[in-house]
């Protein structure tokens, strides 16, 4: 029966390819740990850059007031302003490579850049 | 037979596959079915593109595939769609045809590359056309999709391939 449908050469073609997808997978797991940068501006300057996979807490402080900037497991949260609308804080968690939470009162940007977390919509065929 | 008969008898045979390309490519887009990755499918209509290639040859294989597409993109995928399965699809059916005149490989290992290789195309399209390299990230899962995808395409056409040749008097 199995013989029917693989040859030799057909086994050895699927071990290549296998083994090209495992090298491939393990390649990109490892580059791929530089990961998401989370970057906080601040009055229009750069303020702070941090990598997602890690869990801080910043305050940022600024002449217009002050922010905590939150991230954890990978998201990014601003769980306090100084503002009067607190829009940054009602905002929801963000994770994915282009995301961004404004506080415009304090005039604080919070965005993610670079790869991860961002695959493709459709891959459509 | 005459020559003309045989003519006549070629437009018949691959109107039919392009028919049966054409329906797979309608069920696959009408069922639901989504493993939560986008670009892992089964590629149904791949079957009759490996069926075409052994029935037939290599330039009827391409007409099915190419008609296929074009037809199926425009009523079910999008004319954009379109343009990464032609690619795929040029790039799949290139390999295959190189490795089964290799005569090394069954229906099945033939199949499982055209399905590798149909997920590259669409990659390497998918990553001109946004000009971003990161789309590879993305190749891991396409390969393994491509491989499992490929290999149940290359048994089912070897099932189907003998009987086809009867019932089709080729």
């Amino acid at each position: 029966m199995f013989k029917r449908f693989f040859t030799k050469a057909d086994i050895v073609l699927l071990v290549i390819l296998v083994a090209a997808g495992l090298a491939t997978s393990v390649f990109l797991a490892l580059s791929g740990d530089a990961g998401s940068k989370v970057i906080i501006e601040s009055d229009g300057k750069l303020y702070a850059t941090y990598r997602l996979d890690q869990n801080i807490s910043v305050e940022v402080k600024s002449k217009n007031g002050t922010n905590t900037v939150v991230i954890e497991n990978g998201r990014v949260d601003v769980t306090q302003g100084s503002c009067r609308n607190q829009v940054c804080v009602e905002h929801a968690t963000i994770s994915r490579s282009g995301e961004s939470i404004v506080c415009l009162p304090n005039r604080l940007l919070v965005k993610i850049e670079g790869e991860g977390g961002d695959g493709p919509d459709v891959i459509s065929g | 037979m005459s020559s003309r008969d045989n003519r006549t008898g070629r437009v018949a045979r691959l109107s039919l596959l392009i028919a049966v390309a054409m329906i797979f490519s309608y069920v696959e887009a009408i069922i639901p079915y989504n493993p939560g990755i986008p670009g892992i499918k089964l590629g149904l209509a791949n079957l009759v593109t490996v069926l075409a290639l052994y029935l037939m040859g290599p330039k009827e294989a391409a007409t099915v595939n190419f008609i296929r597409v074009i037809i199926s993109g425009l009523l079910f995928n999008g004319a954009f769609a379109a343009v990464y399965a032609l690619a795929g699809a040029a790039l799949s059916l290139a390999g295959m045809v190189l490795l089964k005149k290799t005569g090394l490989f069954s229906i099945t290992g033939v199949s499982m590359a055209g399905g590798v290789l149909h997920n590259l195309g669409q990659l390497i399209v998918a990553s001109l056309i946004i000009e971003d390299l990161k789309m590879f990230f993305y190749f891991p899962v396409l390969l393994f999709s491509g491989i499992v995808a490929g290999i149940a395409i290359g048994i089912a056409s070897a099932l189907l391939e003998d009987r086809l040749r009867k019932s089709l008097r080729l």
